[in-house]
């Protein structure tokens, strides 16, 4: 596969960084001819992509893949821990796509995997690159095979749901970069033109020194899925994966991490000192809502004595925001984040007037683009450490303790059952803080 | 007196309205006999106005700038008596569709969810934080729109739909021949409008501003508004509440496309809720409330703002 990709690189590949240029327009329609007919996934110049996790969000990410250049990237294998999955998932991609789109789908039915260990066969059945979309608890396990394996990878966030998950992540990260792998992350924001405009001003100095930064991401609760009466309790927890500490990380790190990513931006991606934490669950009820907290509220402790705050919640029929505000000597900022607006004020005043973008077709340009052009992106950093926060926020809120970076970082505790199988699986009680134990 | 006259404020400004109105309208209800009908939902506390817009035609006056419409050439679309929402349709009534808080009603099959015509829960919330009670609903797609007016009918035993943008724009207009239905100068939107100038960049609760001369409130800006064109077109019509003057014209249509619903990471994307659609609500028409349930009142619009 390495060698098949540098060909591409030394081929194709300055067509496609030419094209990426700006007269790109200009040259589409020429090349556009060239790749009318069916892509082949033997053409050397194709890249051939593996699914690992089919759901909603994974089917999009092939979608956006499968649409990242014009016909040179085909689906060749999709797995998921459910077999239906990955029939709903191709159905679905093929009615997104229409024609000619449909074409770039090339998943004979003995590359339809599914099981605990599809991860694996979608990666050694000869792709180039896995997209790693499943409940985030696996992802550190897929990540480590996939850079072992030697492709590159789009990879959902949030990464790990707890801090061994996020030290395997780091070592894969560096595997990838030793490798000269592409890793991108689907921290959508960060492909985000608006955000970017706004986040580049904030970090060229335009609000002076950052003395705060408050982000929300408060709203209602997420679809539970009814218990029939055929599952097993892993496969019940699997469908409600969105409300079990294990699997999700809790809606803190599954959901509100993007306010946390973007903090983390804003901060320059180096980490705070330390975080102390509320929550609770109040309002969830019913046993799909499993055991997570439905609201958290966190105070970082950054160096200097700069602080980030932040609140989510995940209740119904209460006040909805997700905006971040950041404060500095100079000036403050705002990022709206459901109506689109990005606003300085004070000495550097500013608002994003231009046009958006879809980030999430971004993410699989520049990932795509990258792998071809020979300089390999690694996002790996910074999506380990916006996970992180999120996990060391649960942590104080879980166990009422303030917890340090390193702490966090060196926490043993591993969320979840101790293997993976069709059965019975124990969900750990909804924590209290002041008796949880800080492991 | 002329279309162009900034509009004024209260009684001033109705006269100079109706005086249009009487103008190019064949047969006009005056406001002294304006007929509305107060709709209840069943089995809930809410309920809403329905105004019966005054029988007439939209006689769309040609735009130089437009191609020909082989289509719609005449350019001319007589208007029923029809009933429409005098506000847009708000979370008070959209929550009661959309949460199932009327699980009696027979078109909703628990078994099948393929078969559900009932929205999803959002991804995002749908309310945007900008207010619920009394706010537009938002982010409401066409199909969410359209879904809400077969629940409407089942519920109540009227028909309910989208207006047609032939009525949509007649009933902006309400007998207006300027830019919008208060003329051709936009500080007269101020009164009547929440935009772009002073929106603060979100919804507001509906009937807060001044009515048009037919009692509606909210036709330009707040939210944009779903209405159904010629051959099946999809459009939204009024502007919202981001959008600057010339967005908010009678006359001014944005149709229906993917990139309303761009920022949905997930696929199948919803068909029920747009992601990049906080501007995006609705209001209902009813072809018919039976005389018998009617009681006519006298009732000149009046200012909703506490």
């Amino acid at each position: 596969m390495q060698d098949k990709t540098r060909r591409s690189t030394s081929t194709a590949l300055s067509r496609r960084g030419f094209l990426k240029g700006s007269a790109a327009t200009l040259f589409v329609p020429i090349v556009a001819g060239k790749l009318s007919a069916q892509p082949r996934a033997d053409d050397p110049d194709v890249l051939k992509v593996g699914l690992v996790g089919c759901g909603g969000r994974g089917t999009g990410a092939a979608a956006q893949a499968l649409s990242a250049e014009n016909g040179t990237v085909v689906l060749t294998a999709v797995g998921d821990a459910f077999e239906k999955q990955t029939e709903h998932c191709l159905q679905n991609l093929a009615k997104h796509l229409g024609e000619p789109g449909a074409g770039r789908i090339q998943v004979d039915p003995e590359h339809r995997f599914f099981g605990f260990d599809a991860f694996q066969k979608v990666i050694d059945s000869g792709v180039d690159v896995v997209l790693l979309a499943t409940p985030p608890y696996f992802r550190p396990e897929h990540l480590k095979a996939a850079v072992a394996a030697g492709k590159h990878v789009f990879c959902e966030k949030p990464v790990a749901v707890d801090a061994p998950g996020a030290r395997s992540v780091l070592e894969a990260v560096e595997v990838a970069r030793a490798k000269k792998l592409s890793l991108v992350s689907g921290f959508c924001w960060r492909y985000n033109v608006r955000h970017r405009a706004f986040y580049s001003r904030v970090l060229g100095g335009a609000l002076g020194k950052i003395r705060a930064v408050y982000s929300t991401y408060n709203t209602g609760p997420l679809r539970t899925v009814e218990r029939q009466p055929q599952w097993s309790e892993m496969e019940f927890q699997l469908r409600n994966w969105q409300h079990m500490d294990w699997l999700s990380g809790d809606h803190i790190t599954e959901q509100a991490i993007h306010s946390l990513d973007k903090q983390a931006w804003v901060m320059g991606d180096v980490p705070p000192l330390r975080a102390t934490a509320v929550g609770g669950r109040q309002a969830r009820f019913g046993e799909g809502t499993g055991n997570i907290f439905d609201h958290f509220g966190v105070t970082f402790d950054y160096a200097d004595g700069v602080r980030a705050f932040h609140m989510c919640r995940q209740i119904a029929n209460c006040t909805n925001d997700n905006n971040d505000w950041i404060y500095g000597e100079k000036g403050n900022g705002t990022v709206l984040g459901w109506s689109n607006v990005h606003e300085i004020t004070g000495e550097n005043a500013w608002e994003y007037e231009g046009e958006g973008n879809d980030m999430y077709q971004q993410e699989h340009d520049e990932l795509f683009a990258s792998i071809r052009s020979g300089r390999p992106r690694n996002d790996g950093r910074f999506m380990t450490t916006s996970t992180m926060l999120a996990i060391m926020a649960r942590m104080a809120a879980y166990t009422g303790q303030t917890i340090s970076w390193e702490q966090a970082l060196d926490s043993t505790e591993r969320l979840g059952p101790k293997s993976l199988e069709w059965g019975p699986v124990e969900l750990a009680p909804v924590p209290i803080p002041g008796q949880k134990e800080f492991l | 007196m002329t279309a162009s006259a900034v509009c004024p404020t209260a009684s001033a400004r109705m006269r100079v309205l109706l005086g249009i109105l009487i103008m190019s309208l064949p047969s006009v209800a005056a406001a002294s006999d304006r007929r509305t009908f107060q709709e209840t939902i069943a089995g809930s506390t809410v309920s809403f106005e329905l105004v019966q817009l005054p029988e007439g035609k939209l006689v769309t006056p040609p735009d130089p700038s437009d191609p020909p419409d082989p289509v719609d050439a005449a350019r001319e679309h007589p208007i029923g008596p029809i009933w429409m929402s005098a506000t847009e349709v708000t979370w008070d009534a959209y929550d009661l569709f959309v949460f199932g808080l009327d699980q009696k009603s027979a078109i909703f099959s628990k078994d099948d969810p393929e078969a559900l015509s009932r929205p999803t829960k959002p991804y995002i919330s749908a309310d945007r934080g900008f207010g619920h009670a009394g706010y537009p609903a938002i982010s409401v797609s066409h199909r969410g729109a359209e879904a809400f007016c077969e629940w409407l009918s089942e519920k109540t035993g009227h028909t309910y739909r989208l207006p047609t943008a032939a009525e949509w724009e007649y009933a902006c207009r309400a007998g207006s021949n300027g830019s919008w239905s208060c003329g051709d100068d936009e500080d007269g939107l101020d009164e009547i409008a929440w935009y772009k100038k002073n929106s603060k960049r979100k919804t507001h609760a509906v009937g807060s501003k001044q009515p048009n001369a037919f009692g509606l409130y909210d036709m330009h800006g707040n939210a944009a508004e779903w209405a159904d064109g010629p051959n099946g077109e999809k459009s939204l019509h009024g502007g919202s509440y981001r959008d600057p003057p010339s967005d908010l014209r009678c006359v001014e249509k944005q149709l229906d496309s993917p990139a309303l619903n761009a920022g949905d990471p997930q696929i199948p994307k919803s068909i029920w809720w747009l992601v990049d659609g906080p501007h995006i609500g609705f209001r209902v028409v009813c072809e018919q409330i039976p005389e018998s349930e009617r009681s006519t009142t006298e009732q000149p619009p009046s200012h909703k703002d506490p």
